[in-house]
């Protein structure tokens, strides 16, 4: 089951007309409202479909509305109220990602999450009474792990990543354009994307190879029934993973992506061999997080509830690219942040347990024993007995002498409170008395009480024979 | 044969190809990436026709003599540099098919002077092949009989072989021996590093490490790296070293980093204008090599920590004595012979690697003493780290950093007697620790700022139990201790309180199920409160039985919850049996408190 913060969600879009003139046959299913996802190998047909489950799953026979209202829609209103949110797009070129995150205009139920997405926040601006909104959205694109500005002046200036205790990470230097409604955001969105086209003619880059993010940065001055006003702040990350596609001989420029299985060349890639080999836990392994991940490394995991769509093509010909999104998917669902509370385990803290757990049984033990020994032990002997406060008939030796101390102390205690509001001492010097004195007490009433159960015996023993296993605690 | 005209023609031919293939095509553009390289092929396959066919070379092969021999070579190349061609291209079926025709044509001779280097080549060529099939087991192979190979022909014969496109050379351009002698190395170099990616994929941990650290060795010999980046992957290897426990390879990969760091400052930049990113990313650099540094020396310390302490985590001074005694014993005769496997560089640079060892030791510290010296070393490591990744800018990096110096105060504080300044060790801790929470923002941070809560009000849950047990050797406890007791262990309370606070949901209410990544820590959270609450000290017998109750509910609340999700058992075993018993016996411990408090009346 995913983490409550990352739902993982997947969705196939129909064949498509090309697919069909290829006379594809689908090799992708769904069993929607299990969220269960099933693709069938068409090379090995004999073989049980790969089978995986998500929070959502939809097929051709979905509309985005459908798909927001159930999963988006909590998200977004979560940024409304202060919480940040992430959506990832995710899948091959062509595979639907534009159409589920931009969307179209007609038929309605099929415009995208990302206008919904702007249409919700004003919305929710327009709506709210006594509150007044800052609405600020950046766009930028990382590519060979360079970060750029897509609303900036020069989109080919590199930013850097910077983190701030209060703000978070952030990109110095980044753009923010103020806006005021959804067509605004849209305008913006519109420029940013083709600054990314321009980018790529200019710089001969491949599109399917550079991950995009959209930020919708809100903050909130809300004024409270007492006046008071408070700031929240949040925002909403639109993301556009790069491609999961294999290179084809058209498209490829030389690296790819299928590094995982791929023997690199160059030495270059002994670095990436070596991390691999240490386990990070508690070790430092230099450079080993991508921007995208420390861009976003509040939004997986942690207090940002994240959203990942992973789009497929039902299509037996990406049979290949479809499995690998789908696993990519289903390893989202288990993307957890790296810090993890160290614990360290404290064996003296046990072993304090133990001794406590001890006395404190024995002090059980004891009171049980004196009540069976008051009915086992001969009259001579049942003088000895130790009968505390608690019990029924108390030996009247036993309990004078207890009498004795009480009213020794409590004499002690009234004469020392009177000394020292005479003497105007400190409070916490009669404390300190106080405390003495009952420890000193205490201390004779115990002695007492060994005592006795010194001469009442054996039994105690061995009917109270306790073994406690002190387990070290593993970590 | 070809005539002498025709001849060099034909090598012309061959030196096009090769720079068709190599330098032209990375300027193809994108819609046609590959046109040099089929451009390249079209020249093989030329020359092929021109030597005629495979087929008559191998049935002149066994009679004929030298000239039917140094066409197979010729031959072997060409389709050396086909098979090469077609992988390149994606085409591995044909790629495969000339790879093997070229380690066909060479099979008998492969041990020569003249094929041993271009039959490693065509082997290396093929576990590429195999690897982007899928298929690393085959790789595997081809792999490691190249290995094999290299190893048989430096045995047996040794002398530098020739390079694959000497055979496409006029005498006059033929290589030196030195010459010949790197790019052999270097193929076979290239082999191990092939090895040691194989050996990952296929998770046999231990044998890709010492391929890489071979591979790395290597690269020293053959003056085949960039220091910067040779630097970052022994400093990282050091790390995997780490994780083993072998604490002698470990620091000689982070000695030869730094070495081999120094040179990239002295070398200046190839380009003259070096720009400030460069100096920043080159101080990063020198700054991530110090972070595996301090893991070190935490590592180190922490692996010493262990082997010394008794099952309640405190020095044990019989281990000690007996593990000071066999250190004796041993002396590192054991360590020498491994050492010499993993030595990196030569004379000079080998001497200067050493020199660096010599500031830290790799053997565990067996008294405060030694552990201090590791400690500091440690400690100036982490003045290095912060110097870049400061706090404004590189939080979380920071932040890493001033943990690692808290574990390292902390191992330090084990090896401390005196409680007193053991507890001075613990409140540094809390002065490094506490104002980075402070400045920290828990919604951008949330997993960071808990780690803090949790390790702040471990800290103060250490120094209060220092204080008791320094009170506990008084006659009599001062106030002064008393008062100092219980705020720390207030302290203590609040950083656990806040750490579970940060688990609730946006509406304030702590969740019914926790995430399996919090379970234990909130439970032991939980836990400790109580057994705080037990601590403290006060003489007003009606708060002392609140914060019994208090006690009681906190024990009580793992008890419940353990009942609810039978599943979070297994993850706090001990402290869910104590929180029982502390369940079954605090009732009665209140009974007579009560019992105390009003007996007289």
């Amino acid at each position: 089951m995913a983490s409550e913060a990352v739902k993982v969600i997947v969705r196939c879009r129909p064949m498509n007309e090309r697919e069909k003139a290829l006379s594809c046959q689908a090799v992708v299913n769904m069993d929607s409202p299990r969220g269960q996802c099933f693709i069938q190998n068409p090379g090995a047909t004999d073989e049980p479909p790969k089978q995986f489950t998500f929070d959502g799953a939809y097929y051709e026979s979905h509309n985005t509305e459908q798909i927001y209202n159930e999963i988006a829609y909590l998200l977004v209103e979560g940024v409304t109220e202060g919480y940040n949110g992430t959506i990832f797009a995710y899948g091959q070129t062509g595979s639907g990602k534009s159409f589920t995150m931009q969307g179209i205009v007609d038929p309605p139920t099929q415009k995208g999450i990302i206008p919904r997405a702007f249409e919700h926040i004003f919305e929710s601006v327009q709506c709210a009474e006594n509150t007044k909104f800052l609405v600020r959205v950046s766009y930028l694109e990382i590519y060979n792990e360079d970060i750029r500005d897509l609303l900036g002046a020069d989109t080919k200036q590199k930013l850097e990543l910077k983190e701030h205790p209060e703000k978070g990470v952030y990109v110095k230097g980044l753009s923010f354009n103020t806006v005021h409604s959804v067509a605004q955001c849209e305008r913006i969105m519109e420029t940013g994307w083709r600054n990314r086209a321009v980018g790529y003619t200019l710089m001969n880059k491949d599109s399917s190879r550079s991950h995009s993010i959209f930020t919708i940065n809100m903050e909130i001055y809300a004024v409270d029934e007492r006046g008071q006003d408070h700031l929240r702040a949040a925002k909403l990350n639109l993301v556009d993973l790069a491609g999961s596609e294999r290179q084809s001989k058209t498209g490829a420029t030389g690296e790819r992506l299928k590094e995982a299985t791929k023997i690199n060349l160059s030495l270059s890639a002994l670095g990436n061999v070596i991390s691999a080999l240490v386990d990070g836990r508690c070790k430092h392994i230099p450079y080993r997080d991508s921007k995208l991940t420390r861009l976003l490394q509040d939004s997986l995991g942690g207090n940002t509830k994240t959203l990942m769509v992973a789009c497929l093509s039902p299509a037996d010909n990406n049979y290949d690219e479809s499995l690998s999104t789908l696993r990519y998917a289903n390893r989202a669902k288990n993307i957890k942040n790296k810090p993890r509370i160290n614990e360290d385990p404290k064996d003296a803290l046990l072993r304090e347990y133990q001794e406590e757990i001890r006395k404190l049984k024995a002090i059980l033990a004891e009171q049980m024993n004196t009540n069976n020994l008051s009915g086992l032990l001969p009259a001579e002997t049942a003088q000895l007995e130790v009968k505390p406060a608690l019990l029924p008939e108390p030996q009247p030796d036993v309990e004078a002498e207890k009498q004795l101390i009480r009213e020794e102390y409590e004499a002690k205690l009234a004469q020392l409170k009177a000394d020292y509001e005479a003497e105007q001492e400190s409070r916490a010097r009669l404390e300190e008395d106080i405390n003495t004195m009952r420890t000193s007490y205490d201390l004779k009433l115990s002695t007492l009480e060994e005592n006795l159960r010194k001469e009442s015996g054996v039994a105690i023993g061995s009917c109270f024979a306790h073994t406690w296993y002190f387990h070290r605690m593993m970590p | 044969m070809a005539a002498p005209a025709g001849w060099a023609s034909l090598c012309e031919k061959f030196r096009s190809s090769l720079s068709l293939s190599n330098v032209e095509s990375k300027k193809d553009p994108e819609n046609e990436p590959y046109r040099s390289k089929y451009g390249a092929r079209e020249l093989l396959e030329e020359i092929r026709q021109l030597l005629g066919s495979e087929e008559a070379a191998e049935a002149e092969g066994a009679p004929a003599g030298e000239a039917a021999a140094l066409r197979a070579v010729r031959l072997a190349v060409v389709e050396y540099e086909l098979g090469v061609n077609h992988t390149d291209t994606e085409e591995l079926s044909a790629g495969e098919e000339h790879l093997l025709k070229c380690t066909r044509l060479l099979e008998r001779h492969r041990l020569s002077r003249d094929c041993v280097s271009l039959y490693i080549q065509a082997q290396n060529n093929l576990g590429i092949l195999w690897s982007e099939r899928g298929e690393i087991k085959t790789a595997q192979t081809y792999l490691e009989s190249a290995e094999a190979l290299y190893n048989q022909y430096m045995k047996e014969n040794g002398n530098p072989p020739l390079d694959p496109n000497e055979h496409f050379m006029a005498e006059e351009e033929k290589l030196t021996d030195q010459e010949r002698s790197k790019r052999f190395e270097k193929a076979y170099t290239h082999t191990l590093y092939y090895l040691a990616q194989v050996y990952q994929h296929l998770e046999m941990i231990e044998k890709a490490a010492q391929y890489c650290h071979t591979t790395l060795k290597r690269q020293l010999e053959y003056s085949g790296y960039y220091p910067v980046e040779w630097a970052l992957n022994a400093a990282t290897l050091s790390q995997y070293y780490l994780t083993k426990q072998c604490f002698m390879e470990s620091r000689h990969c982070l000695a030869a980093a730094n070495v081999i760091f120094s040179q990239a400052g002295q070398v200046p930049s190839s380009e003259d204008n070096e720009t400030e990113q460069d100096q920043q990313d080159l101080r990063q650099r020198k700054a991530e090599i110090a972070r595996c540094w301090i893991k070190y020396c935490l590592t180190l310390l922490q692996s010493a920590r262990k082997s010394l302490e008794d099952n309640i985590g405190e020095l044990d001074p019989d281990r000690q004595s007996e593990l000071k005694a066999q250190r004796k014993k041993e002396e590192d005769e054991k360590e020498k012979g491994r050492k010499k496997a993993v030595l990196f560089g030569t004379s000079d640079l080998c001497d200067s690697i050493l020199a660096t060892e010599e500031k830290v030791s790799c053997i565990c510290p067996l008294d405060f003493q030694e552990a201090r010296e590791v400690f500091l070393v440690g400690q100036n490591y982490v003045h290095e780290a912060k110097e870049f990744f400061q706090f404004d800018g590189y939080v979380t990096d920071h932040i890493e950093i001033v943990q690692d110096h808290s574990a390292l105060f902390k191992v330090l504080a084990f090896f401390e007697e005196d409680y007193e300044r053991r507890c001075k060790m613990h409140k540094r801790r809390i002065d490094m620790l506490e104002p980075m929470y402070v400045d920290l923002n828990p919604q951008y941070y949330l997993l960071i700022s808990r780690q803090l809560q949790f390790e702040l009000a471990d800290t103060y849950y250490e120094m209060m139990d220092l204080k008791v047990a320094i009170g506990n050797r008084l006659e009599e406890l001062d106030s002064h201790t008393r008062k100092k007791i219980n705020s720390l262990a207030q302290l203590a309370v609040k950083y656990y309180e806040l750490f579970l606070d940060s688990l609730r949901n946006p509406d304030k209410i702590f969740p019914e199920k926790l995430e399996d990544d919090v379970l234990r820590p909130a439970m032991v959270a939980k836990f400790h409160i109580a057994r705080l609450y037990g601590k403290l000290i006060t003489s007003d017998g009606k708060k002392q039985l609140e914060n019994m109750q208090t006690s009681l509910e906190y024990y009580t609340f793992l008890v419940d919850y353990c009942e609810k999700h039978p599943e979070a058992v297994q993850a706090i075993e001990t402290e869910l049996e104590l929180s029982k018993e502390m369940v079954g016996l605090l009732p009665t411990r209140m009974e007579r408190l009560k019992a105390k408090l009003s007996p007289f009346s």
